[in-house]
Order: C-alpha cells, then structure tokens, then sequence
C-alpha cells in the first residue's frame, strides 16, 4: 500500500499497456519506455508486466505505512528517503513502515518508472491497469495519482533479492531514427530539407498524446487526406507545418500526412524528451530498422 | 508508420479486408487498425510479413464483409443546445431546420472505422447535400453523445472534450463504456440510422 502526501506532476499507473483494441479507437497506450518499467519490476521480485508508476518531471511524495519494497529506472530525479538520504536508482530498495519517498524535479530526462513488489493492485480495464488519461479510464480511477490518494499492492511471491539494473547504454544528443512514412512523397524539397536538416525542441504543450515540435515549418501540399491508422512514434505534419510526434496515448487514426516514424529502438529515448530540448532527424533504411533492437537491461545481484 | 506500421490501400474493400485478416489471426500481426481507405497492420515487435499474409493481402477481397452488421437506431434530440449548428448548417444546405432534420435521419449509414476518440464511429452515407467542412476553430467542450458532421462523415462524440465538427444533436446512448463487454456499441460494418425524438 502507498499513500500519496503530494501529488507529483502527473503520476500515472501503468503496465505494459492494451495492445489489441486500436479498431474500437483505443491506443495501446502502457508505459512509455516498457523495459525500464520491466526493468523495475524485476528489481522488486515482481512479473514483468505488473503495474508501478510512471512519474513525469516532477514527481510524488509517498508514504509506505506497512514498509515495501521498491525500484526506480528511467529519469534520475531528485528523491529522498525519511532519513535525508538520497534514494538510489536502478536497484532494490527496502523501505522501512511509516517511510516517505519523496521526489522531487527531473535532473536529466522527462520520466523514471517506480515498481513496487506485488505490483499495483488496481483494476485490469480492458485487459491492462494502465491510466489511458485522455479517455479518462484505467488507472487508478482514469486519472493521475492526487494527495490523499490510497493505492493497495498485490502481494508479493517469493523471496525478495537485491539487485541492481544496467540500463542499455545509448546517444543522449544523436538524431532520432526515423524510416520514411507513407505520405513523405508529399512533401517538397524545401519541406524535407526544413524536417531532416533544422533542429526541432519540444513545445511545452507536450505530453503522452503527442509531442509538439518547434522550429522551422515543414511545407507540403495542403491535400485533404483521408484519415489513415498512425502508431505512436508516427511524424504528422499539420498545416502549420509544425510535426507532432505521435505518443504513446495518442489517437489511432490521423488526417494529416506521416513525414516519418520513430523506429521502436528510439521510443525510449523519446519517453525522455523535455520541453524545450532539442530534436533531429535522420532516416535509416527499413530492413536497417527491423534489425536493430532497443538495448538490454542487465540485473544483478547487488554486493 | 514506423517499422511496426505496415498502410495497405484497400479502397472500397476496406471492411472486407479487415474482416478477412482478423478471422485468419496472423501471429505476426498485434492488431489491425481500419480506417477510411486504408488499413493499418501492426506487426508484432520483432516480426516480419509471413509469406501467407503476403499471399492473403495479394489475393482478391471476399465478396462480401463477413461482419454482422448490426442496426443500431439511435434516438437524436436534434437541434438547441443540443445542436446548436443545426441552423447554420441547414442554411448552408439551403433547407429548413426540420428538412436538414429529415435528411439526416431519413437514410441509413454504415460505420466505416473507429477513431479520434475510443468508440467514436466515422459514418458513411452522409447525403450530398449535407455535407460541410469542419469548423474553422474546434470548441474547447463539445458533450458527450453529440451527433456530428465532419466533411462527408457523420459522427458521434463517445465522451465530452474538445471538437471541430459541426453539432446537430445529441444521444442519450452511451457508445463507449469500457467496463462492458463489447466497449464500443458500434463497430466497424454496423449499420445506424437516427431517429428524432
């Protein structure tokens, strides 16, 4: 069980999310970098695909009344213990009764995923305790986490080890990968050179439906397209020419043409995109794409 | 769309496709999305097109969507604030209100395809001299059960949120409900008809 004394900026259950349901219009939604929630689970003696909470640059302040066992990857944040100790990332924590966690700003990154053992015991809403926010379902009462809250944890099976994680090594500042999307024919030379040659930041009004890109305005003939089904990761390009990234509790249908689409191998390190930082593009060959595999936790025992 | 993505062009044997691709449950694919000319397959992480889905996606569609089909009446409460650009748009279609009201309700449609918001359906079969171009500016708040015209679609709004399509009336039924068995009371292939009250 957590209590939750203040609310971060938006705390969200979430598992590996809802896959299947995108003809009833419902994304799959889940946590926004799987393996490092995976990841944070198996610190925590937990299944891979329970439920823990995605925490988005500002975090929550929580208290463990009976102690619990606990694991934070993603995003370093700043984040203590009762004794003023800082918390640890990426390995076992055993949190004492009556304990507080609190978080407090993101150092680097957007987000960092929080396992508990047993995993939280919200209910399952078309197959996944993911909080799909946008159609207000799922969750812990379809919404992110508000003080005052109570959420129960399933409990936890087998003994608990500690262990320490190894986040799959990568290029903070490289061009995301993107494989050119069906309608990039559309758009004119100026438009092409404007996405893949001028840095982008992310616009404030960013969040798990879409990121909003700034910067130089992609050109292209303004055709009324019929709506097409997009993926999160999938590049569109309003009239304003400015690209929206779409996310991961995105929309699954979309009338505006797809410049590109972010390879499954970079979507974590779009999870770790924050307002106003920077973001290129470059594109890499289909087969290319299909071939390279998002980086590998490794856990160990710690000590 | 990304290398998970994989658009296939169907045209008018969108449903027909879709139908046939979901009954044969290919390993490789996580979910088949319609929408309104195309269909999106979404491969499963790591998984490429078999050879028997290449063969299925080359082959001729079935004659005929193997969906139900089910006709759903759906009762409308046209007009006021319930649809307040009914008046506009009857203008714009150079009929009164009532007329526009009689149109609208007087011919069948078929669900194309789910978007925009879980279980909001886009309609086919909008006649003609109905048809009108989204709002120029979306509303902040349009409400929950709101029948719509967007372009040559009809639609109806599952949940309460912003909107750009123009609002003739509103439902009482609830098209959505995650908590039930079957969330969306309208699928791809079902038919609809409205029925003022």
């Amino acid at each position: 069980m957590i209590e939750v004394l203040r609310a971060g900026l938006c705390d969200l259950v979430m598992d590996p999310g809802r896959p299947g349901w995108g003809a009833l219009g419902v994304p799959a939604g889940g946590a926004a970098d799987p393996a490092a929630l995976a990841a944070a689970n198996r610190m925590v003696g937990n299944d891979a695909a329970a439920a823990g909470l995605e925490i988005t640059l500002s975090g929550p302040t929580l208290r463990f009344p009976a102690g619990g066992v606990a694991a934070l990857t993603g995003a370093r944040f700043a984040a203590v213990r009762s004794s003023g100790a800082a918390a640890a990332w990426n390995e076992t924590l055993v949190l004492a009764a009556g304990e507080t966690l609190s978080l407090g700003q993101a150092q680097d990154g957007c987000r960092c995923w929080l396992a508990l053992r047993g995993g939280l015991a919200v209910p399952r809403v078309m197959g996944s305790r993911s909080t799909l926010l946008p159609a207000g379902f799922g969750g812990h009462l379809g919404r992110a986490l508000q003080a005052g809250d109570a959420l129960p944890c399933e409990p936890g099976v087998g003994e608990v080890r500690l262990l320490r994680a190894h986040p799959p090594s990568g290029e903070r500042d490289a061009p995301l990968r993107v494989v050119t999307g069906p309608q990039a024919g559309l758009f004119d030379d100026a438009g092409l050179a404007a996405f893949f040659g001028s840095p982008y930041r992310v616009a404030p009004a960013s969040d798990r439906r879409g990121l909003r890109l700034r910067g130089a305005a992609v050109t292209h003939a303004q055709l009324e397209l019929p709506s097409q089904g997009v993926l999160p990761g999938a590049v569109q390009v309003p009239p304003d020419g400015l690209p929206i990234i779409l996310g991961w509790d995105g929309p699954v249908t979309g009338g505006y043409p797809v410049i590109a689409g972010v390879i499954a191998a970079d979507m974590p390190r779009l999870a770790q995109l924050r307002p106003g930082e920077a973001v290129r593009f470059v594109t890499i060959e289909l087969e290319a794409a299909r071939a390279r595999r998002a980086g590998l936790w490794e856990i160990e025992e710690l000590g | 769309m990304g290398e998970r993505g994989l658009r296939v062009a169907t045209g008018d044997a969108t449903l027909a496709r879709y139908a046939g691709l979901i009954s044969r449950n290919f390993p490789e694919i996580e979910e088949v999305i319609p929408a309104d000319d195309s269909l999106l397959l979404v491969l499963r992480r790591g998984e490429a097109v078999s050879a028997d889905l290449c063969a299925a996606l080359a082959a001729p569609p079935a004659a005929a969507p193997l969906m139900s089909g089910i006709l759903h009446e759906i009762a409308v409460e046209y007009g006021g604030a319930a649809g307040p650009d009914l008046p506009a748009l009857a203008e714009r279609a150079g009929m009164d209100a009532s007329a526009f009201i009689q149109r609208h309700a007087a011919v069948e449609y078929t669900v194309a395809f789910l978007g925009f918001q879980p279980g909001f359906p886009y309609l086919h079969g909008l006649p003609d001299a109905l048809h009108a171009p989204r709002r120029a500016s979306p509303r902040v708040r349009v409400a929950a059960g709101s029948v719509a015209i967007g372009g040559a679609y009809g639609g109806i709004y599952p949940a309460g949120g912003p909107g750009g399509w123009h609002i003739i009336g509103r439902t009482a039924a609830v098209l959505f409900d995650p908590a039930r068995d079957a969330p969306a009371l309208l699928m791809p292939g079902d038919r609809v008809r409205f029925v003022p009250r």
